[in-house]
């Protein structure tokens, strides 16, 4: 007879085997690597929550602890390789294989173990992707997850740092897994119930917070005369014409730049309240300027940033917080925000190549993709119309018939012709193909792909490749914006100049842009004090980003 | 568009300026009266240093420092800029010789004071031994010069702070004027954690750096005894009331300043934090220094910080 629920019964047996070392749901940390040597078996597809920002650090360190006879060849599913401790655990055999979404801070180590043969890689992902994997054939059999506190039935609050957590929470306890949740303390009650006690099986109490990490605090003082022209040219040059309102920012010091430069420079050429109004955003420090003066209207947040508490919970007519006053973030919901309902996406990258392709990969780090590709691509499924997404599918095609016109969602790049450590923006072959080359991937790890990405922005100039009618046009709007490095150097003159007189090339001078009133002196808050000034002393910057 | 800047006066421009931020020739232009400004060995005469080149590092046409004379509210000064966004202003040989020869010029005047903008991580580590010679060749300068009546008055708020023997000359001078950003110190942060450990000083906990060599603790302690605001007007009026204030270097006032420093570390010598001393000084909240505006602290120190007019 067939029996239908042997994933039920094998779930309730695993709950069973964890029950004795729980009173109630609860666990002692001591014996956190007991419950999963309990739980867990060999060749199980594990979700150890790293998110990019919060990590279930205390779990993480269990299950490197675990007897290799009773737990081995993890298949690890998870969207953030952040700790050291996730990487200890392919090196130790407790895990194999690996599908994974971001790898910021272990980029170097994890490619070394993609090279060696430690880890067997299933694929790297961008979050919704991998999200919607968990929803498929990468469903996990256990979830090791983190929250801020637990009362004793397992009701979880999660804190600002929401992130990833409801989502993988429902694709495993709704699939017959088991959720374990580290938690910094058990209350009587929790603030607000972000997961409901009956997805959740073990609590496990953590001596110390989890970790969380600033990700997304850009220090004022560090940004550049060059990033701050780049900066003016994009709002000049990209914001205003289209009337970009809804939109997500990169986290590099240009569009810190430019979240700096929108009650000063923005105000000045008077688009408050035309530009920038409903962002799909972390709570960018840099932002709180442009909130306060009452550029921005609505935010809502794949997570939260360290010391933007208190300016959050102050600030709920701008974010998005529960009924305790405190922010609720969502990776997978934001990441459907910024795909389905922003007109632009803009950000930095690593390498652009001749067809605009970009990339973060080199031959030595291997990044992830993260949120950049699902926020820097166009929605095919996206219907409804705005002003900026038809302009720029008119600008794409204009002699198609209107009313069959898709719009083009603006996806713009913007760098320095030369980066960090005079490294050319601009390469002839991406550093990701090398890499593709030699691990023999089928796939080049592309953060953005060349027919998504409408404009470069560069200290040369704007590039709208929205009106490149050829490849060859194309390739010369984009060496033409180039400055001096190689690829730039490289262009046809006279065909630059044509594409300059059309406006696929604009220049500073064409957009009535001084180079040199590029200053510093423009930017609304020039160092991290002045942003606590500005929050009115509810911003409290973490210790590492202090000058007093 | 952007609007322009000939409408502003001088004196509106040096306030609105961060010290901070600006170079050492815009600390100098802005420092000055207008236009005073008369450089010695200009970069034009590319006195460059003759050691980066062996280790293939770009020169600067002028090595780190301008070093020149002009005038404050209408009197002579000699005055020296350290450029810390080139090698973090530190000290080599030709850097360290033009502050030497300034120095020298002024003890042989011997009415002109100097103003010495410090801005430096200490000795070039690429020409160190010719580093170490210039700071002790600066140190006797600065004291030759103090016992032949010139004041000289050290101003510290660059990026780079005033550290290594950037900070054994400060210590030497007359007086000093530090805003909130600036720092002075021997041992930097980073050489503290090295050779003593996280868990004696963590060099990223920069709340911790900067209440232990940062502006506000150096003006409480009265290793500075002047605190400015971070701009550039704000230092020139610190350096005109400093000027004001100086007496002249005798035994009997290098007497009261060993007496003010052992003294120093017979109340302090134990405190395991700044914010002790600032406590056992009789300061109420003094967790809350740290964020006090400039004015708010001005009044502050004006009442309880110490000073080392009578002695040094």
């Amino acid at each position: 007879m067939t029996t239908w629920q042997n994933n039920r019964a094998a779930r309730d047996v695993r709950i069973a085997a964890g029950a004795g070392l729980a009173r109630g749901k609860v666990v002692e940390a001591r014996d956190a690597t007991r419950l999963l040597e309990a739980v867990i078996r060999p060749g199980d597809r594990v979700c150890l929550e790293g998110d990019n920002q919060k990590q279930a650090d205390l779990l993480s360190q269990a299950l490197l602890a675990v007897d290799l006879s009773r737990v081995n060849d993890l298949h690890m599913v998870q969207s953030g390789v952040v700790l050291p401790e996730h990487l200890d655990l392919f090196d130790r055999g407790v895990a194999k294989r690996l599908d994974y979404a971001y790898s910021g801070p272990q980029s170097a180590r994890i490619a070394r173990m993609l090279f060696g043969g430690k880890i067997e890689l299933g694929a790297v992902h961008t979050y919704l992707e991998l999200f919607a994997r968990y929803f498929i054939d990468l469903t996990p059999q256990v979830a090791l997850i983190a929250a801020v506190s637990a009362d004793r039935e397992g009701n979880l609050y999660t804190g600002p740092n929401t992130e990833d957590t409801p989502t993988v929470v429902e694709a495993t306890a709704f699939k017959d897994g088991i959720v374990i949740a580290q938690v910094n303390e058990i209350a009587e009650t929790v603030p607000r119930v972000d997961i409901p006690s009956d997805r959740v099986h073990f609590i496990v109490k953590s001596d110390k917070p989890f970790f969380v990490e600033p990700l997304f605090t850009r220090d004022p003082a560090a940004i550049t005369e060059g990033q701050i022209l780049t900066a003016m040219l994009a709002i000049k040059g990209i914001y205003a014409p289209y009337g970009v309102q809804r939109l997500n920012h990169g986290i590099g010091f240009s569009t810190a730049a430019i979240e700096l430069l929108l009650p000063t420079y923005g105000e000045r050429l008077g688009l408050k309240g035309k530009i920038a109004t409903h962002f799909a955003l972390n709570p960018h420090p840099a932002l709180i300027p442009a909130i306060e003066s009452g550029w921005v209207r609505q935010i809502h947040s794949f997570g939260s940033e360290v010391g933007m508490d208190e300016y959050i919970r102050a600030r709920s007519d701008v974010y998005f917080t529960g009924p305790d006053g405190s922010l609720r973030s969502n990776r997978a919901f934001c990441q459907t925000a910024g795909l389905y309902a922003c007109d632009m996406f803009i950000g930095s990258t690593l390498q652009i190549d001749l067809q605009g392709n970009s990339s973060t990969v080199t031959t030595s780090r291997i990044a992830g993709f993260g949120g950049a590709p699902n926020m820097g691509a166009d929605a095919r499924g996206r219907r409804h119309p705005s002003e900026p997404w038809l302009k720029a599918g008119a600008e794409a095609a204009p002699d198609g018939a209107a009313l069959l016109r898709r719009g083009r969602k603006l996806v713009v790049q913007i760098g320095e012709t030369f980066g960090d450590k005079n490294v050319p923006l601009f390469v002839e072959k991406l550093d990701a193909i090398e890499l593709a080359e030699k691990l023999n991937l089928e796939l080049a790890p592309i953060m953005i792909y060349g027919d998504d990405v409408t404009h470069i922005v560069t200290e040369e100039g704007v590039a709208n490749l929205l009106l490149c009618r050829t490849a060859r046009e194309r390739e010369q709007a984009i060496r033409g914006v180039a400055g001096y490095t190689d690829v730039g150097r490289r262009r046809d003159h006279g065909m630059v100049a044509r594409l300059r007189e059309r406006g696929v090339i604009r220049r500073p001078e064409d957009l009535g842009i001084n180079p040199l009133d590029a200053d510093r002196s423009l930017l609304a808050a020039r160092s991290i004090k002045d942003l606590v000034r500005w929050s009115g002393g509810l911003y409290a910057p973490p210790s590492k980003f202090r000058n007093w | 568009m952007t609007a322009p800047l000939k409408d502003i006066t001088p004196a509106e421009r040096a306030r609105s300026t961060s010290f901070y931020e600006a170079s050492a020739r815009t600390r100098l232009e802005l420092l000055l009266d207008a236009g005073s400004f008369v450089e010695f060995i200009g970069p034009e005469q590319r006195e460059v240093s003759p050691h980066l080149k062996i280790f293939d590092l770009p020169e600067q046409f002028d090595d780190g420092i301008v070093v020149g004379h002009g005038r404050l509210d209408g009197a002579q000064v000699f005055v020296a800029a350290q450029e810390g966004r080139f090698m973090g202003g530190a000290f080599g040989e030709v850097h360290g010789a033009k502050l030497t020869g300034l120095l020298r010029a002024a003890r042989q005047i011997g009415s002109i004071p100097v103003l010495i903008l410090f801005d430096t991580g200490g000795v070039r580590l690429q020409e160190a031994n010719a580093g170490e010679l210039a700071i002790a060749e600066i140190m006797r300068a600065v004291m030759e010069a103090r016992s032949s009546g010139v004041k000289v008055i050290g101003l510290i708020g660059g990026r780079s702070g005033c550290y290594g023997g950037g900070g054994l000359i400060a210590g030497c001078c007359s007086a000093l004027a530090v805003s909130e950003p600036g720092r002075i110190a021997v041992s930097g942060p980073e050489v503290i954690e090295t050779n003593r450990g996280v868990e004696e000083f963590d060099s990223r906990d920069r709340a911790l750096v900067w209440r232990t060599m940062g502006g506000k603790h150096r003006r409480l302690l009265g290793a500075a005894d002047v605190f400015a605001a971070d701009n550039v007007q704000d230092f020139r009026e610190a350096a005109l009331e400093l000027l004001g204030l100086v007496g002249p270097l005798g035994l009997e006032r290098l007497k009261a300043e060993q007496e003010r420093l052992a003294d120093r570390l017979r109340r302090y010598g134990a405190c395991e934090d700044a914010v002790d001393i600032w406590t056992a000084e009789g300061i109420v909240h003094a967790e809350t220094v740290p964020e006090l505006p400039a004015d708010q602290f001005i009044a502050l120190a004006d009442r309880i910080g110490r000073t080392s007019r009578d002695a040094r």
